[in-house]
């Protein structure tokens, strides 16, 4: 990042670290709290139906980007395969929902758990393979499941292993738990479901596989050389990568409340990457940036009547910006443009000669 | 399992759809040697180009203006995006290059989905002269675009063989293949070499966008992640060999036609590249070699 160099470089920073780091330490807990109260108390009765079944989507898809998240930021492994992993989460959660009476939580977990042995299963094998050849196996997976998930379909409420019908007149919808059927209620649901699963991320990203994985995505010869077995913790991350999205699957299918399989298309895969590359994989701010750019905005702009289409440029467009000039996305580039913006702004109206013009230009990047 | 005769006329279109296969794959292969990039796009600029031949048709206009237009979409988009975007990402990973033209790819499909709508069910098609016409092998009646489609597949694997053994254009790309750096400093102009591999991988684009339009469907969705399944056979071939790539292509193309008539595998036919292509990567991947710090194929 072409940043950091020139900020390391201002002394303000560089002598009172300290006091930043503490402030900091205090501001953000509470920031977070503050937004998650008012999500789960304040915003439910504030916004239409409409709006909160959107929502509800951004928090279930959130819980998705932070997954692939993990995968491309922390460990570097670029997964075009994120949509089927989804998919598979959804088959699981919605035939578990029509097959047992387990209380929803419990279901939830499992069908994470299902999801974390099959992507273990697919992982292994694919972890041999490293950059662009992991990335292009992915996407060939993705293709392959979106194929037999065509053919096999979601399940409906039939019997047998695969749960569909196809000739059934009354589709029972998918249940919800009883705590939250209703539609405001699931949206809390889904808001907690998706802090448990940023805390489980969080652990993870705080403690020894997170160190790991940041070696990982530094240097893997670097990182062997140190005694970390890149292996596991690559399997590890894309266990906990599977494991989140399959739990988000599984919430998903409590949302949609009727699944089809033409719903889960490849390019789901290729979008879920555009969106978390331009919210930024590098933070958890991210993952959620992201999933208001991949449920929210369509929502907004088929409220306003405009085509959803529009949004595919975007995101390509998105994508290519990111890649070539902010490489950290939304989640990074807006604080620090705005932190920009601001001392422009303070130097262009309190003291306009005080500095000299030049070495402001060296923190444009 | 069905007869014999069954499996006869799917012979015929595996071998045309595995030749428009190796037409990509070939066009994927000989672009990422030259400049280390992967064009994910190559189905979505095939696809536009093809709607707008249908477009053009449409408006009144003769039918070839319409390809001649479709081919060279294919060229300057693709040249402009590596004139633009090539320097830009020259010194990143391979992957992250690839993953740039992910982006291209998703521009092409918004703006194809905003000005050819899907509403309304009215399929299109594109009818090339060459599907009226044709001869009979046996009892199988094989039309000219079928033939020109493998035609074109072999003709041009064999050309481009033939144009990087024995051109100095080609020669320049083998070496640029080989190292970028290397090559630079022995006084080829690398930009140049690269901009003539941008353009002949969008010509391809164009023909196997025409092609495929008439062969399979004219349908944004499905041109453009066609690609996937011609990036199987170049897979295959460890995006190394125009040869295995044409092989694979063949092979893909063919296996996927002939699971048409068993009844038990017709709706996992879709399958056929991709878990070609994962067995080949898994059971042909290479010992990894660490000491290398540049992600080298």
């Amino acid at each position: 990042m072409a940043g950091a160099p020139g900020q390391l470089l201002r002394p303000r920073q560089a002598v009172e670290p300290g006091r930043g780091l503490r402030r900091d330490q205090l501001i953000r807990p509470a920031v977070i709290a503050v937004l998650l109260l008012f999500t789960l108390f304040g915003l439910p009765s504030l916004l239409s139906l409409y709006y909160i079944d959107t929502m509800t989507q951004v928090a279930i898809y959130s819980v998705v980007t932070l997954g692939l998240g993990v995968l491309v930021g922390r460990v570097g492994l670029f997964s075009l395969g994120q949509g089927a992993v989804l998919a598979i989460g959804a088959w699981s959660g919605a035939r578990l929902l029509f097959a047992t009476g387990q209380p929803f939580p419990l279901v939830l977990v499992e069908a994470g758990l299902v999801t974390m042995v099959i992507g273990m299963v697919i992982g292994l094998p694919a972890l041999r393979l490293r950059g662009l050849y992991l990335a292009l196996i992915t996407l060939m997976l993705a293709g392959a499941i979106t194929v037999v998930l065509a053919s096999t379909n979601f399940p409906n409420g039939g019997g047998g292993f695969l749960g569909y019908n196809g000739s059934s007149v009354h589709i029972p919808p998918i249940r919800r738990p009883s705590i939250a059927s209703g539609d405001p209620a699931y949206f809390r649901y889904c808001v907690v479901i998706a802090i448990v699963m940023f805390g489980l991320v969080f652990a993870h990203i705080r403690t020894r596989p997170g160190r790991a994985w940041a070696a990982i995505r530094q240097s893997e010869p670097a990182a062997l050389a140190a005694g970390i077995n890149t292996t596991f913790y690559k399997l590890w991350a894309f266990a906990l990568a599977s494991f989140v999205t399959g739990v988000a699957g599984a919430a998903l299918a409590g949302a949609d409340r009727y699944l089809y399989s033409i719903d889960f298309t490849t390019q789901d895969s290729i979008t879920l990457m555009a969106v978390v590359l331009m919210g930024g994989a590098y933070s958890m701010w991210g993952a959620v940036v992201a999933a208001f750019l991949l449920e929210f905005l369509p929502a907004l702009l088929n409220n306003w009547g405009v085509s959803a289409d529009w949004l595919y440029i975007l995101f390509g467009l998105g994508v290519l910006q990111v890649l070539t000039t902010a490489p950290a996305g939304l989640a990074d580039q807006v604080p620090k443009d705005l932190r920009r913006l601001w001392r422009l702004a303070r130097r262009l109206f309190s003291r306009p000669a005080s500095r000299p013009a030049v070495p402001a230009g060296g923190d444009a990047e | 399992m069905p007869a014999w005769q069954d499996f006869e006329p799917f012979i015929v279109s595996g071998l045309a759809l595995g030749g428009v296969y190796a037409l990509s794959g070939v066009g994927l292969v000989v672009l990422y040697r030259a400049t280390g990039v992967l064009y994910l796009a190559f189905g979505a600029v095939g696809a536009m180009g093809a709607l707008i031949a249908w477009s053009m048709s449409h408006a009144g206009l003769p039918g070839w203006a319409g390809w001649v237009v479709c081919v060279a979409f294919g060229g300057l988009v693709t040249l402009g995006y590596g004139m633009v975007f090539g320097p830009l990402l020259a010194q990143r990973d391979p992957l992250v290059k690839a993953v740039a033209t992910l982006g291209l790819t998703l521009i092409l499909f918004g703006a194809m989905d905003l000005l050819w709508t899907t509403g309304g069910g009215q399929s299109r098609a594109i009818t090339l002269p060459t599907d009226s016409g044709g001869f009979t092998v046996g009892q199988v009646q094989v039309n000219w675009t079928q033939v020109i489609a493998l035609g074109a597949g072999v003709a041009l694997t064999v050309g481009t063989a033939a144009f990087l053994r024995f051109t100095k254009l080609g020669t320049a790309m083998r070496a640029m293949a080989n190292d970028r750096v290397i090559t630079a400093t022995l006084g080829v102009p690398v930009r140049r070499v690269e901009a003539a591999a941008w353009l002949g991988c969008g010509i391809l684009a164009g023909v196997a966008g025409l092609l495929l339009a008439d062969l399979v469907a004219l349908d944004a969705t499905t041109l453009t992640f066609l690609v996937i399944s011609s990036l199987a056979a170049a897979l295959i071939a460890r995006l190394r060999s125009i040869a295995v790539t044409f092989a694979a292509a063949i092979a893909v193309g063919l296996i996927h036609d002939l699971l048409t008539p068993i009844t038990a595998l017709t709706n996992y036919r879709d399958m056929t590249p991709f878990v070609l292509a994962i067995v080949a990567l898994l059971v042909m991947s290479p010992r990894r070699i660490m000491t290398r710090s540049r992600e080298e194929a």
